[in-house]
């Protein structure tokens, strides 16, 4: 049995356990809590080292975002002044030279804001081009203040005859600075001059309002480019404009010219339908009265109405010779008149060329023997059949041959060749008579054109066969002309369509 | 039957032309006699009131809705300028009501939210309302209040796609379209009801970067202390930079390492681009953050931007249900543009991707999305969204 003293020696004993085991754990927990501090300690240094890194990173992080931020802003802006560039450069009207600066390029190159001004002559101040970025009524403020302010107008003159791009961060005088940061409403701005060789001067501007955005010698370089470009297209163009000017001047004038020719030739058209109408009208009044002088002259020849002396019959025989050359005359002319007019129509049809020369140097053969003159026609297979009138060619074969027999002196030549060409059969007649001056050739085909040589002072003619001949020709859709030297004879050739 | 849209591009120089070019366009691709709706989207060098004053000339009664946009995005491609117009003809079953609201600055921004969300009500009381789409100025102080108003009279839970207007990256005036009325400072929207058949996605890609961080100090969207220091500490630390230096990279910084707060229950943090930077080290965040939230650094990189492009498409693909889609809206970041640079037109070419060469795409470059968020936990609130991509499909 314990007693008290028994009991509370056992309590204490117990007490003194509890303690020991109380210190224990407290020992225990306190290394614990030692521990997890420590860990929580470690934790937290690796946090702040981690967050040293996090700013690491961050710097870092900032420091590449503007690195790109800059590069991009120059490749955007490079690659808006190449597109720009190649607009504006393709540009040759004037007027539309700024208007290629737009909205979008200017974004590009890292601006939101731009002006362009050119001198203008006939108002004697700067004149605005170009603006974006700018309302109706701050542009009119613009330019007023432009107006108003001489001095700094003024200074904005010096600015461009320097030459030089300036910048909010390279333009010395901090005044003008402020003046044009305040008229233009921009934080950052660059001023460049535009320069063509000829003719007004300029300015750009460009600007933004972004209080972040820092200008750097870079962008002056490419807005220094953007002008000078401006200057290259203003210049382009005003050559463009004077060169076009110049080739209009020329234009009109030729319009005038061909006007004036048009016109003439009318004239001359109408001249000569007066001329043939006169003409036609002319030799049929001419031809009844014509008529009745033969017919008596005939009538007084025969005897009938009394006996004839012979000198009025040697009278009334020049009366009936020159009667019947005047009605020849006149029969020419009236043909002349009729296929002018194409009031003769040209029946044509195939046929032999051959023949139709023989026919006419059988007609002439008395004169040709007269004369012994030697005529000869090579006339191949292929270059025999044409198509024509038959009695309209054959006075054109006469009529040739007969002037060529009258040029020819005696015991001289006349050939009729032909050949294939490219337009139809052409026919040479050949003489070696005494050949026909140079100022004459074309003349010769005129109405009443004469050549003033000795055989014509003594020979007949009416000067109309040569003129007739071409009618006719040109009728069936041919053409003559003639090759002559004098003294060395004639060659009159002359194209007939083939079959 | 579904619904018909034409869309139409301008881009002359002058307005009028500009506006009458995409208003042909637009008329020619629209199938239908019939316009109920006309969504107008135009970059910033345009005479608004013009573009407004000829589209309502030729439109006559037509609703007409739509804001100023860095860029602009259809199918063809991506614009940095030009006047992009769709027309939309509605089939039997499906109705809209728009509305909008001006000088929102001049008020209190929540009331001004319940303002508008009380106009697209109007008229809509018998009829079962799917959904709401906003354009809102993208310089609104303080768009998570705005869309607070909003709801409250919409539906806390009712879903709502959004779009801040942008103008050419200078922050300074964006404009909103409305009936013939062209504002800043504003908002409009439509509400849409019937049988609309949509579906939803959003998506940013950014990662988070280096270790959590506590916002100890906030309020709206002024961020003063995180970790009980001064609250640009942080991009000091990351960017070893001072204050002047900070505020010299102030847009590259907010474009490429916002501020993303952790979410429970959501894939993605929610990304929040800084406006500021205050003398005092506070940093202003075009969004809310709020005080307590666990928030980390993000970098984003060309490949995961294009990766939540394409998981942002599939998301609203699949929010269909099967169902054919007639249309797709973008609204699309202006910081997501800067981050691609020249690859930007990789996204539009893999939305197309996803929906189909032939499915009609119209979108926005904004400051700002607006839409909900998808855990549990908040219950189907929207929420504003920097840098994301929010892809919207509708069906007839």
């Amino acid at each position: 049995m314990l007693g008290d003293e028994g009991i509370i020696n056992l309590l204490g004993a117990g007490s003194l356990l509890v303690i020991i085991f109380l210190v224990i754990a407290l020992i225990q927990k306190m290394e614990k809590i030692k521990t997890l501090q420590a860990a929580v300690n470690k934790l937290q240094k690796s946090l702040d080292e981690m967050d040293e890194q996090a700013k690491l990173i961050v710097r870092i992080d900032m420091e590449l975002n503007k690195t790109q931020e800059e590069l991009n802003k120059k490749i955007s802006g490079l690659y808006a002044l190449q597109r720009l560039s190649r607009e504006i450069s393709t540009t040759l009207e004037e007027s539309q030279i700024f208007k290629r600066i737009d909205v979008d390029y200017l974004n590009d190159m890292g601006f939101e804001k731009s002006c362009g001004f050119l001198w203008n002559v006939g108002e004697k101040k700067l004149l605005l081009k170009i603006n974006i970025g700018y309302s109706l009524d701050e542009t009119k403020s613009i330019e007023s203040a432009l107006d108003i302010n001489r001095e700094k107008y003024s200074e904005l003159i010096n600015l461009i005859r320097n030459k030089k791009t300036a910048s909010s961060i390279s333009l010395s005088d901090s005044a003008l600075k402020d003046w044009l940061k305040q008229l233009f409403k921009v934080e950052s701005f660059i001023f460049s001059p535009i320069l063509p060789k000829e003719g007004d001067t300029g300015f750009l501007f460009v600007g933004t309002e972004n209080t972040e955005t820092l200008i750097n010698e870079g962008d002056e370089e490419l807005i220094t480019i953007l002008s000078n470009q401006l200057g290259q297209a203003l210049e382009n163009a005003r050559l463009f404009e004077k060169t076009w000017h110049a080739q209009q001047n020329l234009e009109n004038k030729v319009g005038e010219r061909t006007r004036d020719l048009t016109n003439a030739l009318k004239e001359v058209k109408i001249t000569s339908k007066r001329k043939t109408d006169f003409i036609s009208s002319v030799s049929h009044e001419l031809r009844t009265p014509l008529t009745s002088i033969k017919g008596y002259a005939s009538i007084l020849l025969t005897g009938k109405l009394g006996a004839v002396p012979p000198d009025i019959k040697e009278r009334l025989d020049k009366i009936n010779r020159h009667s019947d050359e005047l009605v020849h005359m006149v029969n020419e002319l009236l043909d002349i008149a009729r296929i002018e007019s194409g009031r003769m129509p040209m029946n044509k049809q195939q046929l032999n060329l051959k023949e139709i020369v023989e026919k006419a140097s059988d007609l002439l053969s008395a004169q040709l023997k007269e004369r012994g003159i030697d005529f000869s026609s090579s006339i191949p297979n292929d270059a025999k059949a044409v198509l024509a009138d038959r009695s309209q060619i054959e006075r054109v074969f006469i009529n040739i041959i007969g002037n060529a027999i009258k040029f020819t002196p005696e015991k001289g030549k006349i050939s009729v060749n032909a050949h294939k060409a490219e337009t139809g059969i052409q026919v040479d007649i050949t003489d070696t008579g005494c050949g026909i001056p140079a100022e004459a050739q074309e003349a010769i085909f005129e109405e009443f054109y004469r050549v003033d040589n000795p055989i014509n002072q003594v020979a007949k003619g009416t000067g109309l066969g040569l003129a007739l001949v071409k009618h006719i020709i040109e009728a069936h859709g041919g053409k003559i002309w003639v090759k002559s030297k004098l003294d060395a004879g004639s060659t009159f050739s002359l194209i007939l369509p083939e079959t | 039957m579904a619904i018909n849209i034409g869309i139409g591009i301008g881009q002359d120089k002058d307005t009028l032309q500009a506006t009458r070019e995409a208003l042909r366009l637009a008329k020619s691709n629209l199938h239908a006699e019939r316009i109920d709706l006309a969504i107008v989207f135009s970059s910033v060098d345009f005479s608004h009131q013009n573009i407004l004053k000829l589209t309502s000339d030729i439109l006559g009664e037509t609703p007409v809705v739509g804001c100023s946009s860095f860029a602009l995005i259809s199918k063809q491609g991506i614009f940095k300028y030009g006047i992009l117009v769709a027309l939309l003809s509605l089939p039997e079953g499906i109705y809209l009501s728009t509305a909008f609201i001006k000088e929102i600055s001049s008020k209190s921004v929540t009331l001004a939210g319940e303002e508008l969300g009380e106009k697209l009500l109007y008229g809509f009381k018998n009829i079962r309302r799917d959904l709401s789409v906003i354009f809102s100025d993208g310089l609104m102080h303080d768009a998570a209040g705005f869309l607070w108003g909003l709801q409250e009279k919409l539906g806390k839970s009712f879903p709502l796609a959004g779009a801040s207007a942008s103008d050419n990256l200078v922050f300074k005036k964006t404009y909103q379209y409305c009936a013939n009325e062209v504002f800043s400072d504003g908002a409009c929207g439509i509400l849409w009801g019937g049988k609309l058949n949509f579906g939803l996605g959003l998506k940013h890609g950014w990662k988070p970067l280096g270790k959590p961080r506590y916002v100890t100090k906030a309020s709206g969207n002024v961020v003063n202390e995180i970790d009980g220091a001064p609250a640009a500490t942080i991009y000091e630390e990351y960017l070893a930079a001072d204050l002047v230096k900070l505020r010299e990279e102030l847009k590259r910084i907010s474009i490429f390492y916002p501020i993303g707060i952790f979410l429970p229950g959501e894939e993605e943090y929610l990304l929040r681009n800084i406006l500021s930077i205050e003398d005092n080290g506070d940093l202003v965040f075009q969004g809310n953050v709020p005080q307590g939230s666990m928030i980390r650094l993000m970098i984003g990189t060309k490949e995961s931007c294009l990766e939540a492009t394409r998981q942002a498409a599939d998301e609203a693909k699949s929010g269909l249900l099967g169902k054919p889609g007639n249309f797709v809206l973008v609204f699309n970041s202006v910081s997501r543009y800067i981050l691609l640079g020249r690859q930007v037109n990789k996204e539009l070419e893999a939305v197309k991707e996803i929906f189909g060469k032939e499915m009609p795409i119209i979108g926005i470059y904004t400051y700002g999305e607006q839409a909900p968020l998808k855990a549990i936990n908040f219950q189907g609130r929207a929420h504003l969204h920097n840098q994301s991509i929010e892809i919207l499909a509708i069906g007839g």
